[in-house]
């Protein structure tokens, strides 16, 4: 077992280091809406306080009442609040509580798909001594399920009614919960300088922590008449660390339980103690194919809390990066699925990475990485684009549409490709939306939803494109929604491409962005400026706000919670893989044992992301 | 290899070390094993641009009873840390282990209680690549360096090899110094 003792790091704790007023809770909400005084006039005094919140709904509820509230707003005709998209926590404990202030939250973000409307549900728990319990919502939004066991494993609040409530992330015999203020952070002390003579290679070579083996349990519900068998977390079709438990009937798929947590990173409890501009290094390594969009979602989130202005030119640039990222994220999809699923699958792993490459290459032009690129940031971008950028994406526009129709022309002039892909994993459009499932999930079974149209963030309602829905609900649409998705991508590119104005590339506030170089050698206000934005980093006003967007696995959702400072109090990352993945039980039941891998990579799921 | 179990003290056997060698160095097939981001450059590093196959590793065996590399790509979990170990004795000798990345080196960014400080607290490393992640030509560098480590392997190595003994003792490594200096400009 890892040390997790204490390990204060005593730089971080001087004293005077921050401001009067600094933490201070979040207001409360304030002002008005229909869906508020709706359900106020519904609940009345159980309802604590209701309003606009940083221009969201927000709601607090006693938790007697939450799961009559969820009822309510779900199956209310006026609310219809269908869909479930996020649990999270938050340990209140280092806020200056009032007296009788609930040092537990749960926090739930509703979705209306056919309104269009977003709320956020809070809910303070009564204080539990060491656990706190929260009635479950896993009756009401089976998209419920899985958030819930994450908070019940990291911030150890027993949701009471919970069908399987157990540990989801961490090992199972982990003691305690790390997200929690009283744990710390953990790790390890690095030492300033090293040379060969240190104690630590002393040791080089051999292996001085104990790795033992967990003994493996049946998971809950499964029958031991029938054969259970392991795949993973080592296995070349489960794209990543993920471990399944299959229970089997014969070749027949009884029931499928994911094991989740082998690539578990604590970037929550990481971007506590990071300054907002250092998180956004740590969202490129979520989803890792995807990292302009996960910079994106986080960056548009803090943006939002601070109220800053993006200039014209960087939103043009975002959204091309952001479509650039997806129709990468998307041909690697299609290389390992393609792999994974039908013989010839190398061959069009060679062909689509060929296209990909051409796209790092954009990147690696534009920012100098190709993966990882952490190219936006808090106000912009990190620089402006270089002169070839724009030559290559023309060259790149210009021959991408015949690659796709190639790919397709390998896959569906075979019969495997169909015969693999028709009628598995269908799941109906009821389904999907109650199991609290975004992207192509969503749109393959019929919803038409894209967060890029509906609920539009950085730019693109000026945009022009069509959110490709297919009705079917199996592997197939899927796959047929996400090469649309490719082509569309490319025609938003196009249009960003034209009407890409000049001007700055980041916002010229310059309590949140870094003056120019230039401009420290004449003056000084630039040079204060730019120490304290390095050393302590830009101020959060105090608040909380949930903001998404469609990255390309699905709703990527960042909510965070500011106490005034230079650092978030409580970061929670909504990964779409994770909710996503809890579709594989259902759309797996009564299908052969090589159709689960055809689902996994028909849900795509990326497990920095699922683990997180 | 038999043979090492059959040589009496005394006899030094260099044309065969050399020709084993040769086909040892030219045939390193990789253990399909990625983790995190770095196991995406990984796979770039198998695709047509960066082609891995040029060096041998024409195949990445699921198996580790049949892989001879463990390219350990991404940042391991305190979940995953006895799979890794269970994997790593499953393979045969000889076998070799690179550390990708920064989190497989050194826990990289993540130095927090979800996340082994560096793999090589439990299984022993060959060549550590830093970068986050390392371009796939930076995973052909240290292939390259790999390539140079088992060049000059003796059977004398494996014939006394005992399991769970370090693979390399502290005067067989090379020193900083001396690496610097064999940096080509």
């Amino acid at each position: 077992m890892l040390d997790v003792s204490p390990r204060v790091r005593e730089y971080e704790n001087l004293p005077g280091l921050n401001k009067l007023g600094i933490p201070a809770v979040t207001p409360l909400p304030a002002g008005e809406t229909a869906d508020t005084l709706r359900i106020v006039g519904r609940f009345g005094a159980d309802i604590l306080a209701a309003g606009l919140h940083n221009g969201q709904q927000v709601v607090y509820v006693k938790p007697e009442k939450l799961v009559e509230l969820a009822e309510f707003v779900r199956t209310d005709a006026k609310l219809h609040y269908e869909g479930l998209t996020d649990v999270s926590s938050i340990d209140r404990s280092e806020l200056p509580l009032a007296e009788g202030d609930a040092q537990f939250q749960t926090i739930y973000q509703l979705r209306s798909y056919t309104r269009k409307q977003h709320l956020t549900v809070v809910c303070p728990l009564e204080n539990d001594g060491d656990l706190p319990s929260a009635p479950s919502l896993g009756g009401v939004y089976q998209g419920a399920l899985w958030p819930e066991r994450e908070v019940y494993d990291l911030m150890g609040i027993n949701f009471t009614g919970h069908p399987d409530l157990r540990r989801i992330l961490m090992p199972a015999h982990w003691p305690n919960h790390p997200l929690r203020k009283a744990m710390p952070v953990g790790g390890e002390e690095v030492p300033f300088t090293l040379t060969w003579n240190d104690a630590e290679f002393a040791t080089l070579g051999t292996q001085i922590l104990p790795a033992e083996s967990i003994a493996p349990t049946v998971p809950p519900g499964m029958n031991r008449k029938n054969m259970i068998i392991n795949m993973g977390p080592h296995h070349p079709s489960t794209h990543g660390v993920l471990r399944l438990v299959v229970e089997l009937d014969g070749e027949t798929v009884v029931n499928v339980d994911p094991d989740l947590g082998y690539l578990h990173s604590g970037f929550e409890k990481t971007g506590e103690n990071k300054r907002y501009k250092d998180f956004v290094y740590y969202t490129d390594r979520m989803d890792y194919l995807s990292g302009m969009n996960n910079n994106f979602g986080y960056v548009l989130a803090v943006e939002k809390m601070l109220g800053l202005v993006i200039p014209q030119r960087a939103q043009v640039i975002r959204v091309i990066m952001g479509e650039l990222q997806r129709i990468a994220s998307h041909l690697f999809w299609l290389s390992t699925h393609a792999l994974d699923v039908s013989g010839t699958g190398m061959s069009l792993l060679m062909y689509a990475t060929r296209e990909r490459e051409r796209i790092l290459d954009l990147f690696e032009m534009a920012c100098g990485a190709r993966l990882t690129v952490s190219y936006i940031r808090v106000g912009g971008v990190w620089k402006d684009l270089p002169p070839a950028f724009l030559t290559h994406l023309a060259d790149f526009l210009r021959l991408m549409p015949s690659m796709i129709d190639d790919y397709e022309k390998m896959l569906t002039d075979g019969p495997l490709w169909e015969m693999r892909l028709r009628g598995i994993g269908k799941l109906t459009r009821d389904q999907v939306i109650n199991m609290g499932l975004t992207g192509p999930m969503l749109r393959g079974s019929g919803v038409d939803w894209d967060l890029r149209r509906d609920m539009p963030y950085g730019g693109y309602e000026n945009y022009d494109f069509k959110v490709p829905v297919a009705s079917e609900g199996d592997c197939f649409a899927r796959y047929v929604v996400r090469m649309e998705e490719m082509r569309q991508s490319l025609r938003i590119i196009a249009q960003g491409v034209q009407n890409l104005p000049d001007g700055p590339y980041k916002a010229d506030d310059r309590k949140v962005s870094l003056p120019p170089r230039a401009e420290l050698d004449v003056s000084m206000e630039a040079v204060i400026h730019h120490f304290k934005l390095m050393t302590e980093g830009f101020l959060v006003p105090p608040g909380m706000i949930y903001h998404a967007i469609e990255a390309s696995k699905g709703e990527l959702g960042f909510f965070i919670v500011s106490d005034g400072s230079a650092r978030p109090y409580r970061l929670h990352v909504r990964g779409p893989s994770f909710n996503n993945l809890y579709a594989i039980s259902k759309m797996s039941r009564g299908a052969m044992l090589s159709d689960i891998v055809t689902n996994i990579g028909s849900i795509d799921i990326v497990l920095g992301e699922v683990d997180r | 290899m038999g043979l090492e179990d059959k040589l009496p003290d005394g006899i030094i056997t260099t044309q065969l070390e050399a020709l084993v060698n040769w086909g040892r160095v030219n045939s390193t097939w990789p253990l399909l094993f990625g983790l995190a981001c770095c196991a995406i450059e990984m796979i770039a590093a198998g695709t047509s641009r960066h082609d891995i196959a040029r060096y041998g590793s024409e195949l990445f065996r699921a198996s580790p009873r049949q892989a001879d590399l463990m390219i350990v790509s991404g940042r391991v979990s305190n979940k995953m840390a006895p799979v890794i170990k269970r994997l790593h004795d499953q393979m045969s000798e000889p076998k070799w282990v690179i550390a990708m990345g920064i989190c497989a080196s050194a826990g990289g960014p993540f130095n927090n209680y979800a996340i082994i400080q560096g793999v090589d607290k439990i299984i022993p490393v060959d060549v550590y690549v830093p970068g986050c992640p390392p371009r796939p030509e930076g995973l052909l560098y240290a292939l390259e360096k790999l390539r140079e480590k088992q060049a000059k392997e003796t059977f004398r190595q494996y014939r006394d090899l005992k399991s769970g003994a370090p693979s390399a003792s502290p005067d067989q490594i090379e020193s900083l110094e001396s690496l610097r200096s064999k940096q080509r400009v």
